[in-house]
């Protein structure tokens, strides 16, 4: 695909998803029924959920695309990656800042050491150290090969991070969708996650393509102005 | 396979050696675990809580910020001369480079980590016990884990400009699931419960440490490279 395909598509998805995400904010402040027991700080669950499903995503992703850039050597994969990862560490810092906001009613707290929190506020760490490295080397080539290790010792180290967690006490909700009997979320609240989840996705989806075409033109301008100087 | 071992025992060596004779590492990071218990002393209330119950917590926070400070100096020496060009150049396997040089780091931060054990001991009165083995088995599994990791990012962070500030922020992260079993597991040893109760944080920091060993002699090589 040629880039400026990449770009169109991009912008097309991100307008898709940011439409989408209109209609999400309507149902979910307007649509949906309000939750018994939490009340109506249970609405801020539509936009928590697919932050936390999209972070997950991006960040899945950059490790991927991380694993392949040091297998192949691949410029344009070393590109998604940073890509990727910039795109979740902007899902994750909502996610980490919705979880409070609710928290705050719910549990009374902004913050406890519930596993899923905890794991959250490591792998926002983790991925922050990426963008560390790779900004902190003389050679950019360097830099991309160490942010790249740093993405895939993250991706080994979740499951470990993720089972430490859960060693103390969970106050987290249980899912509420994904589980073995079948959803148990009504109807109408279930239909606005799904539809957020989709919008959250196209949403990822059209800035993760925007930021790639970026990094490319950015690639091509380096290129351009290095044969210039020649 | 044994000239494999041979590669690794004669740069483990050689880092031993340098360290016998300067006891740089040994020395500040040994240091620095006495110093931080006397202050631990004086920044926890002894009537409030009994230190049976946050000596755990506190004997890990002393291996982990030692283990930094001397992991942090791990290709320090090879750094500065270009040294590291010439280990890098001869014809061993990078991995058994990484090897070498994390049980050469092991080796320091196990003596210091035991260290700290007998610090604590001594100044908070600790009873360990029948159970001395097995914490001991405890903190070398946990002292592996980390330095398998401290390594590999050590390797990254003096290659930046950021140096060995970067490293805290690298590592803490990835280590919590090291000092969460850890803490665990210690401090039901010093509360003399039975093996049985800590066996299942024993088998993760084993786990633990077999993943960060494999990770970090994986993608050694792409680190020094270039």
């Amino acid at each position: 695909m040629s880039s400026k395909k990449i770009r169109l598509g991009g912008t097309a998805l991100a307008m898709i998803g940011l439409v989408w995400l209109g209609v999400v904010y309507w149902m979910s402040f307007f649509w949906v029924s309000t939750e018994v027991t939490q009340g109506v700080a249970q609405r801020i669950f539509y936009v928590h959920v697919p932050a936390a499903w999209t972070s997950f995503l991006a960040f899945g992703l950059a490790a991927l695309t991380s694993a392949m850039y040091l297998w192949l050597r691949d410029e344009r994969l070393d590109r998604a990656a940073v890509s990727a990862a910039e795109g979740g560490m902007v899902f994750a810092t909502i996610m980490l800042a919705t979880g409070p906001l609710w928290g705050k009613i719910a549990w009374g707290t902004y913050w406890t050491w519930e596993p899923r929190l905890t794991l959250t506020l490591l792998l926002w760490f983790i991925f922050l150290g990426y963008f560390l490295v790779r900004s902190s080397t003389e050679n950019p080539e360097k830099g991309k090969r160490h942010a790249a290790v740093v993405a895939i010792v993250g991706a080994l180290d979740i499951p470990f991070i993720h089972l430490s967690v859960i060693w103390f006490r969970s106050l987290h909700p249980e899912p509420v969708v994904i589980k073995a009997e079948g959803p148990t979320l009504p109807g109408d609240m279930l239909a606005t996650l799904l539809m957020s989840l989709g919008a959250f996705t196209a949403l990822f989806l059209g800035l993760f393509l925007l930021r790639y075409s970026l990094e490319n033109l950015r690639a091509e301008l380096d290129t351009r102005s290095r044969h210039a100087s020649v | 396979m044994r000239n494999y071992f041979a590669q690794i025992g004669a740069i483990l060596w050689k880092d031993l050696r340098v360290e016998l004779r300067t006891r740089e590492r040994l020395i500040t990071m040994g240091a620095f675990a006495v110093l931080a218990a006397i202050l631990f002393n004086y920044a926890t209330d002894r009537v409030g809580v009994s230190h049976e119950d946050i000596a755990a917590g506190l004997v890990w926070m002393t291996i982990v910020f030692a283990g930094l400070l001397g992991v942090g100096r791990t290709f320090h020496l090879e750094a500065e001369d270009g040294a590291l060009q010439g280990i890098l150049l001869s014809p061993v396997p990078k991995d058994a480079i990484f090897l070498a040089k994390a049980l050469s780091n092991f080796v320091l931060l196990y003596i210091v980590a035991l260290l700290v054990v007998a610090v604590f001991m001594l100044f908070f009165g600790l009873e360990v016990g029948s159970s001395a083995g097995m914490i001991a088995l405890v903190i070398g599994l946990g002292v592996l884990g980390f330095v398998a990791l401290g390594t590999l990012f050590s390797a990254i962070s003096t290659g930046t400009r950021m140096g060995e500030t970067l490293l805290p922020v690298l590592v803490f992260p990835l280590l919590a699931p090291v000092v969460i079993y850890g803490t665990s597991a210690t401090s039901q040893f010093l509360a003399g419960r039975p093996v049985t109760e800590a066996e299942g944080s024993i088998k993760m920091l084993a786990a633990f440490a077999l993943m960060a060993l494999f990770a970090g002699s994986w993608l050694f090589r792409f680190v020094v490279e270039d």
